[in-house]
């Protein structure tokens, strides 16, 4: 299958007033056109890092130190390498071509704009072209119509404008007319239809997610709604430009059971309907078995091993995925906690991060990094015992 | 106290705090020193009080005997400022410790019993925080009868609900903690749980916060005084010396910045003294919000 | 319906607070003794040998309810008291000097408030760059300045330096005689308002010229507050998720600051500006006093340098209700800004 992603020595630090915390080290993984790939690790492992580089939404005072990200877009313009791009070039792509669903959908969403306003900026943002076309459309129809009604030909001459005005930002990438009438107060109006174009796209996509009364939802506030259907409403959101790259942090962890449910098989569903590939953030290994058709295990920055979701399951090789499995509650199985505590950030144990908590510790582990190898087709671990 | 350390050592680094602790000091010296920097004449009763020499109604610019020049009526500028940071610490310590007691008092009064109490020490804060400040204290000034005790009495009375208030809800926050039900649990008397376990660790941000608005209060006292409320003609008082300065802000036709020091020095004194302690305030805020400590 | 009755209850709420500040004006009263208090009746020294009939007749040896009631029957018919300063009755004389307080308010808090809000907003989009140390040093100066030295040292400069340019007063001498003329028509007595309605620009541009210094002068401390606070509030607004969120929509960073973050972090600073057009339009007492801006904050001061009591009882109450008024006018606004504010109670 071909890649959609590929990050080659990713290295992210934060330097911070205690001390620079390695969030990432060293890190190589794809993601594959039309899977979805779950992170899996502890808190504090790198993995919500790992999509924030993506992004490149590195939070203050971290920073990408080296590597590369090489997205692949579709048709002609191939492969770019998003570390490398403009922050104008990454902007177009962020919303549009990959977005982000994160943890808390009550915090995702801004609470002085209604959930409409918040998914239709993103159409106004990437579909402007698309938009103008539509509302241009609506203005020829209204011109046509108009004809030998003198009431209408009052209104000709606005609606002459709009359609110069629609018929530039369908055409133009920086059209300087509307922005400036934009701006001006009162004569915005003469954009409406640009919104209500949006609000279209907006309930259609908030119907899509299975938000009952769409119409109704995209006028409310997000106080107004409950914990799933802000969820449902922060999914659509990132839906709204049929991105090929979906992360979701833990879109479920904050969320009641039933309806983490409900939205682990929206993101089933999204994925067979849209094609598109999903990197799922987890810590919980039985949330990454139920959607993820690979699985990449992190541990203090670095991965541990990746491999399809059944391969980890049945036969998982890094000691650190063993003891994961073994800390699951399963029926007629005490779960086995991981002994000892999780690396500290500023002065991780050398070579294998993993080796004060590993039952194989051996000789070699604290000395040398362990590297990544693939083991069988499509299996990869990073552990001196293979 | 390793806390404490780590405050100071915020407070060194900071080059705006550290201005502000050195600018504080000055004043320190001059207020101790206040008497060898400007002494007092022989026989002069009250060393507050401004000494004079004559009475001509023009002031004179600086010279040998007057560094700074003289006022209107002769007093001398130099002498007014240096016993005027007397005065100044005077005003801030006093109405500072009598607003934080009354506050603290009250306020954890009404924090830690809560019910009725409390109702009735915050229905008596709304009712002076309704008042916009300084017209409160002038209304309170001008009914005492004008002097500097009456600006300091005024000032207390407007100052203390928010003091109050902050500990309130300071304490609030204290008592809900463990330790504070714990011990209320082992059968420790209310006072002692007061006193002991949520007074100190409630209240000592709010403490180093209140006492930094020394500058606060000195700059309301000093505008009282600018108005005529506070200290008679004559007092080494920066405010009032501005207020008898006011007449000679424009000289005569072609020389119309001839009596510039008459009103400038007082107030510069004023500027940088209330400016120390704000620098302090804002260095001190920073070191205490939790959001931002030790990142 | 849900809006009116909040507005209802909020009423009922301010009864016990209106209730305290006339318990804490007439308490104030009450510290003079009765004939010092009858000697505020007389007009005519003649007259100080009647004190005993005033006391009589005004009652002022009954019990304080009885004469607090008494007092407060006064008040809730306008009767404040007579001010000795403009002789004419302390009501009236509020209304008479009220337009000029609040024309000085109209034109200050718009420029305290936006500036307040501009320098905050960029302050905290560039935390630690050197623009955020200039506003920290320039706020920390700007609330440490004297206000009323500040006031001299610009009237030193504008008016004696440069010979007259920005003058204290509201108007000159020349353009007062337009003003009280018979043509004039004085409907709202704010004189630019009046100007622009006479079709006066001479007189509209006298008086602007006459409000800069005032309004500069008001606006140093208060700019430094409304910018810190707006700062702060910016700072944990650009840290909430809803910002992230943004910025992975692929909105311009200006798009995020100016629009998702500020909305969020105007909430605090709009009920701090409600403060402070109430403290404005109270009266500015001593930046009036300053410029020789008669309005009521100047007749305030000179009633207090003459020891007028009923004069100043009566301005801080009529300051107080303002400022009780004008704040819950703001919470009321408040539900239209944020969505969040429930009508029953704060913020969910």
């Amino acid at each position: 299958m071909e890649d959609l992603v590929r990050i080659r020595d990713l290295s992210v630090r934060f330097y911070t007033y205690e001390g620079v915390v390695q969030a990432i080290e060293h890190m190589d993984l794809d993601i594959r056109k039309g899977e979805t790939l779950g992170i899996v690790g502890e808190t504090g492992s790198g993995k919500t890092m790992t999509a924030m580089a993506i992004l490149r939404l590195i939070p203050y005072p971290g920073k990408i130190e080296s590597g590369s990200i090489i997205f692949t877009e579709s048709g002609l313009r191939g492969e770019v390498d998003l570390l490398a791009l403009s922050e104008d070039r990454m902007r177009s792509l962020r919303g549009n071509k990959m977005s982000m669903v994160f943890q808390e959908p009550s915090a995702a969403l801004n609470p002085v704009f209604t959930i409409g306003d918040q998914i239709s900026e993103v159409y106004l943002l990437h579909r402007r072209h698309e938009l103008g076309y539509r509302a241009m459309q609506q203005v020829e129809g209204l011109l046509a119509d108009g004809k030998g009604n003198p009431l209408a030909g009052l209104r000709r001459p606005f609606w002459r404008w709009q359609r110069r005005l629609y018929c530039k930002i369908a055409q133009e990438s920086h059209p300087l007319e509307p922005r400036i009438v934009a701006r001006i107060p009162f004569f915005n109006r003469l954009l409406w239809r640009l919104r209500d174009e949006a609000e279209l796209l907006t309930v259609n996509i908030l119907r899509d997610v299975e938000i009952p009364d769409p119409a109704r939802v995209a006028k409310e506030y997000p106080h107004e709604l409950s914990g799933g259907m802000k969820q449902r409403a922060v999914i659509a959101m990132a839906l709204a430009c049929s991105p090929k790259l979906l992360i979701a942090d833990e879109p479920t962890t904050s969320l009641d059971v039933t309806i983490q449910a409900q939205i682990l098989e929206l993101f089933r569903r999204i994925k067979v309907e849209k094609g598109a590939s999903v990197l799922y953030i987890t810590h919980n290994l039985g949330v990454a078995a139920e959607i993820c058709d690979r699985v990449a295990v992190m541990y203090a920055g670095r991965l541990c091993e990746v491999a399809g979701v059944e391969e980890i399951f049945s036969n998982p090789l890094h000691p650190y995925t063993r003891a994961l499995l073994d800390a699951i509650p399963k029926p007629g199985k005490e779960p086995q906690p991981i002994p000892g505590t999780l690396a500290d950030q500023f002065s991780p144990p050398p070579g294998c991060h993993f080796h004060p908590r590993c039952p194989n510790a051996m000789p070699i582990c604290n000395q040398e990094v362990p590297e990544l190898k693939e083991v069988s087709k499509d299996h990869l671990v990073a552990c001196h015992l293979f | 106290m390793t806390d404490f350390k780590f405050m100071m050592r915020q407070l060194v680094r900071n080059p705006l705090s550290l201005a502000g602790l050195i600018i504080i000091a000055i004043f320190v010296i001059i207020a101790i020193f206040a008497p060898l920097i400007a002494p007092p004449p022989e026989g002069h009763l009250d060393p507050y009080m401004i000494p004079r020499e004559g009475y001509s109604p023009i002031p004179q610019p600086p010279s040998a005997g007057h560094i700074f020049g003289t006022t209107e009526g002769q007093y001398d500028i130099f002498y007014g400022v240096i016993w005027g940071t007397r005065s100044a610490f005077q005003v801030g310590l006093i109405v500072i410790g009598i607003t934080l007691i009354v506050g603290i008092i009250l306020g954890s009064l009404a924090g830690y019993f809560g019910g009725a109490v409390d109702e009735v020490i915050m229905r008596i804060t709304d009712v002076f925080l309704a008042f916009p400040s300084l017209i409160l204290a002038m209304a309170i000034t001008a009914a005492l009868g004008p002097s500097l005790r009456s600006v300091m009495i005024a000032l207390t009375l407007v100052s203390w609900p928010s003091y109050a208030r902050l500990i309130r809800g300071d304490i609030l926050q204290v008592r809900e903690e463990d330790y504070v039900e714990a011990s209320r649990g082992i059968g420790a008397s209310s006072l002692r749980v007061i006193t002991r376990h949520v007074l100190p660790n409630a209240i000592y941000p709010t403490l180093i916060m209140a006492s930094l608005d020394i500058g606060a209060v000195v700059l309301s006292a000093a505008a009282l005084s600018f108005l005529g409320l506070g200290s008679p003609e004559g007092y080494a008082d920066w405010g009032q010396m501005t207020q008898f300065a006011r007449n000679w802000i424009v000289g005569p036709s072609g020389e119309p910045l001839k009596y510039w020091y008459a009103v400038t020095i007082p107030g510069l004194f004023i500027l940088f003294f209330v400016l120390g302690w704000n620098l302090l305030g804002d260095a001190f805020r920073d070191i205490l919000d939790p959001r931002l400590a030790r990142r | 319906m849900e809006l009116r009755a909040y507005i209802v209850r909020r009423l009922l709420l301010l009864i016990p607070v209106l209730f305290g500040i006339s318990l804490l004006i007439f308490g104030i009263t009450m510290l003079f003794s009765p004939i010092e208090r009858a000697s505020l009746y007389v007009s005519d020294p003649k007259q100080l040998r009647d004190l005993a009939s005033i006391i009589q007749t005004y009652g002022l040896d009954q019990p304080f309810w009885s004469q607090y009631g008494t007092w407060l029957g006064q008040v809730f018919q306008g009767n404040l008291g007579w001010s000795k300063v403009v002789s004419m009755p302390v009501w009236n004389a509020i209304w008479n000097f009220l337009p000029a307080t609040l024309e000085l308010a109209i034109f200050a808090a718009p420029v305290i408030i936006f500036s307040g809000i501009f320098l905050g907003t960029k302050a905290a989009a560039q935390k630690d760059k050197p623009l955020d140390h200039a506003t920290r040093v320039g706020a920390i100066i700007g609330w440490s300045l004297p206000n009323f030295w500040l006031g001299l040292i610009l009237l030193m400069v504008f008016y004696g330096a440069l010979s007259g340019l920005l003058p204290p007063g509201r108007l000159s001498i020349g353009m007062d005689a337009v003003v009280n003329s018979a043509e004039f028509a004085r409907y709202t007595h704010i004189n630019t308002l009046d100007a622009i309605l006479n079709w006066r620009w001479d007189v509209f541009l006298d008086a602007l010229r006459h409000l800069i210094l005032p309004v500069i002068t008001l606006s140093v401390t208060n700019v430094a507050f409304i910018m810190r606070l707006m700062r702060s509030s910016m700072l944990e607004s650009l840290g909430k998720g809803y910002v992230l969120t943004a910025r992975a929509k692929g909105l311009d960073e200006k798009t995020v600051v100016n629009k998702h973050a500020r909305r969020n972090a105007l909430i605090p600073v709009i009920t701090i500006s409600g403060y402070l057009f109430a403290a404005l339009a109270g009266g500015a007492v001593i930046t009036e006093t300053i410029f020789n801006y008669k309005g009521i904050g100047w007749w305030a001061w000179q009633s207090a340098s003459r020891l007028d009591i009923p004069s100043v009882l009566g301005f801080a109450l009529f300051s107080a209700v303002l400022f009780v008024l004008v704040n819950l006018i703001v919470d009321i606004l408040y539900t239209r800004v944020d969505p969040r504010v429930r009508l029953g109670g704060g913020i969910q």
